[in-house]
């Protein structure tokens, strides 16, 4: 009796492990164990932040899902999101400040007193995202190109792109940030939809640090590319090729998977998902920043992806997944501040994490594999 | 018995005082730094956390690490936690604005040290005069330079510049170009870009000296970069004291403890000196009075003007460096 209620519990203990849900009630069990401890962890205010800090990590993290799927990893994200953040800058800028710029290659090429190349055009804002997608989807090209056709090692290929395009972003603006952007920009960046007042009706005056923000464009934005993410992966034959070729390359190939196009179009989606997140940060952040994505940003990225159950070897990726992995990664990383650790001691904590969770994946991955034998 | 009455008497009334006094002034400040890479940030640091702790102010710190979006993320950590007061020492002018309006927008008050925003209307923004105290420290320099020339011969100048999204940097380089400007004929200026950061400094200064070997005179835009410039210069036969052949004059700004020690040995001959402790000290007092007065967006420009600790006045002004105080264990 004894010994079959621990093979039940134990059975059920292992489908939780497996479940794709598992990160998602390992961040509520962190947030019921902590949050006697830290009072300000589950206010109106905090919850507010951990949103907004986890929309555009969301989307880097997403676009770093579909390489890993593929059993490759992407390491030129960050200086992607650099070299964005100041190309869409420099076409909008609304002013362009001579004492600071008047010595870079773009000043008044692209960027002058008057503003950017595309300010006072009535779809500047949009235009200015679309041509900067572009830029950003071509180094993912340029990076599938040489991981699927010329078979170099994915890390050598993003690695030296990352050194390439960052050297790039800091070289157009001589290392400089470009602010005065746009309102409408900005907004996309930290613009609320709605936001909430909690408290009496009889207040006549609400004071605006009891405001919070609920639903923003930065939400708005990232569940749509999480969403369109989502049926991309897990509900087409797209996303199942993907997976197939993460799990077996060869096996793919003599399947007719189109190995090769799909190995570039991962490329492609990483780096236009960077490039979107560049917007995200940039309009937070008020300027676009040459040296945004920079330092150990790839961390946070890979980190995230990680945590959530995907699979560094390749073949396992779920879109739901990396949604929770970078809930629980930004949730790590507000606690921690939370409890006012050193930013030594708070690196630390992310990296042992990040490694836990690697073991886990391994773990998870044997678990699986004896439970199909 | 009466008196040992009295004697409990007063202690509870004095440990009462003690208490309420406490409570009544002892506010919760954030303290968001972007890193701690020079000895300049590492003494502001020293001194503002441990003055807030000793007032029995308690204090939130974080370390961006360099990283502007972690630092906004730090300051919304700490609004959310409802802070009475912010100091921040932001990674650059952009940011900082940024960050000035985050706080503003929720009503807390927020002090910028030493590294102001690009737009200096809002907050409490505590910063040196870097143009004139540049100035200052390179007019030594350049007319030393000058003095030891043949009248038609031009000079070689090089400035350090720093990472001029930084409104300081900008200042600096003013400061270093309003010196160098009274005698332009007479100066060639070679810019070498270091961002604030060492081995950048490194790799442009080798190249540029290696293309201009003859170097008159150097600024370098904050002392922190000096082992730096001896590593480039040192190798060359060009790091020598004061009236030693080749000798080249060299200026900084910061007043740290390196500079202060440079001088005294005769290596470098002057540097800009921001008062550190004048600077700790008003961002402090500034946000403690804003809380006490409970004014949630206080906006006001604190000037250090400083000044320049020279050969010449090194006898008479060593101790007005904060530098020269902590090498001296002050």
């Amino acid at each position: 009796m004894m010994a079959t209620q621990i093979t039940s519990l134990n059975r059920r203990f292992t489908n939780i492990f497996l479940s794709d849900y598992f990160v998602l009630y390992m961040s509520l069990a962190y947030v019921i164990v902590l949050a006697p401890f830290l009072p300000t962890l589950l206010t109106p205010q905090n919850l507010s932040n951990v949103l907004s800090n986890t929309w555009p990590l969301l989307v880097v993290a997403i676009g770093q899902t579909f390489v890993l799927a593929v059993a490759g990893i992407d390491l030129s994200q960050g200086a992607v999101i650099g070299l964005t953040s100041i190309l869409c800058a420099m076409l909008i800028a609304v002013t362009g400040n001579p004492n600071v710029l008047s010595n870079a290659p773009i000043w008044g090429l692209v960027i002058n007193e008057d503003g950017g190349f595309l300010n006072g055009l009535p779809l500047a804002v949009p235009l200015a995202i679309i041509v900067t997608l572009f830029v950003a989807a071509g180094v993912g090209a340029l990076n599938g190109i040489a991981v699927a056709v010329m078979g170099m090692p994915a890390f050598m290929t993003t690695l030296v792109m990352m050194l390439i395009v960052s050297a790039l972003a800091i070289y157009l603006p001589l290392s400089e940030n470009i602010n005065q952007l746009p309102d409408s920009y900005v907004a996309l960046g930290k613009g609320d939809i709605v936001s909430v007042y909690f408290g009496t009706k009889s207040e006549s005056q609400i004071s605006r640090r009891v405001i919070y923000s609920l639903f923003t464009y930065p939400m708005l934005i990232s569940m749509t590319v999480a969403f369109s993410a989502h049926v991309l992966l897990n509900r087409t034959v797209f996303g199942r090729q993907v997976l197939a070729v993460g799990a077996n390359r060869r096996a793919s190939e003599i399947s007719g998977v189109p190995v090769t196009r799909i190995i570039i179009l991962v490329f492609v989606i990483s780096a236009v998902c960077a490039g979107l997140a560049s917007v995200l940060y940039s309009g937070r952040l008020e300027a676009g920043r040459p040296t945004l994505g920079a330092g150990t940003f790839l961390l946070d990225v890979i980190g995230a992806a990680v945590i959530g159950g995907t699979s560094l070897f390749g073949g396992k990726a779920k879109i739901k997944w990396t949604f929770f992995g970078v809930l629980f990664f930004v949730l790590l990383s507000n606690t921690l501040n939370l409890m006012n650790l050193t930013a030594f001691v708070v690196d630390m904590v992310k990296g042992g994490v990040i490694l836990s969770a690697a073991l886990l994946d391994v773990l998870r991955t044997k678990l699986l594999r004896e439970r199909t034998t | 018995m009466k008196s040992l009455k009295y004697t409990m008497a007063a202690a509870i009334l004095t440990t009462a005082g003690l208490l309420s006094s406490g409570s009544a002034h002892a506010a919760k400040i954030c303290f968001a730094f972007q890193d701690l890479e020079t000895e300049f940030w590492v003494a502001g640091h020293k001194a503002i956390t441990e003055t807030l702790k000793a007032s029995n102010h308690e204090v939130l710190e974080s370390n961006a690490n360099e990283d502007a979006n972690k630092q906004l993320e730090q300051v919304k950590d700490c609004i959310a936690q409802n802070v009475d007061g912010i100091i921040v020492i932001p990674q650059d002018g952009e940011s900082a604005v940024t960050i000035v309006k985050e706080s503003q927008a929720a009503d807390i008050p927020i002090a910028v040290f030493n590294r102001p925003p690009t737009d200096t209307s809002k907050g409490i923004v505590v910063v040196a005069d870097n143009k004139t105290i540049a100035e200052q420290a390179v007019d030594y320099v350049t007319a030393e330079a000058l003095a030891k020339a043949p009248p038609d011969k031009k000079l070689n100048a090089i400035i350090i510049v720093g990472d001029l999204g930084d409104p300081n940097a900008v200042g600096r380089k003013d400061g270093f170009y309003a010196s160098i400007n009274k005698n332009k004929d007479r100066f060639n200026v070679i810019e070498v870009a270091s961002k604030w950061d060492a081995a950048t400094a490194l790799a442009n200064l080798e190249a540029a000296v290696t293309a201009n070997p003859q170097v008159d005179l150097l600024f370098t835009s904050s002392d922190f970069l000096f082992p730096t410039i001896r590593s480039v210069f040192e190798p060359r036969g060009m790091w020598k004291k004061r009236g030693e052949e080749g000798h080249v004059l060299m200026a900084g700004l910061d007043g740290d403890k390196t500079a202060c020690q440079l001088i005294k040995e005769g290596f470098v001959d002057a540097t800009g000196v921001q008062d550190l402790f004048f600077e700790a000290d008003s961002a402090m007092n500034a946000i403690l009075a804003a809380i006490e007065a409970k004014e949630t967006q206080p906006n006001k420009i604190m000037p250090d003007p400083g000044f320049a600790l020279t050969q010449a006045n090194l006898g008479t002004d060593e101790m007005r460096m904060w530098g020269c105080k902590l090498l001296a264990g002050k």
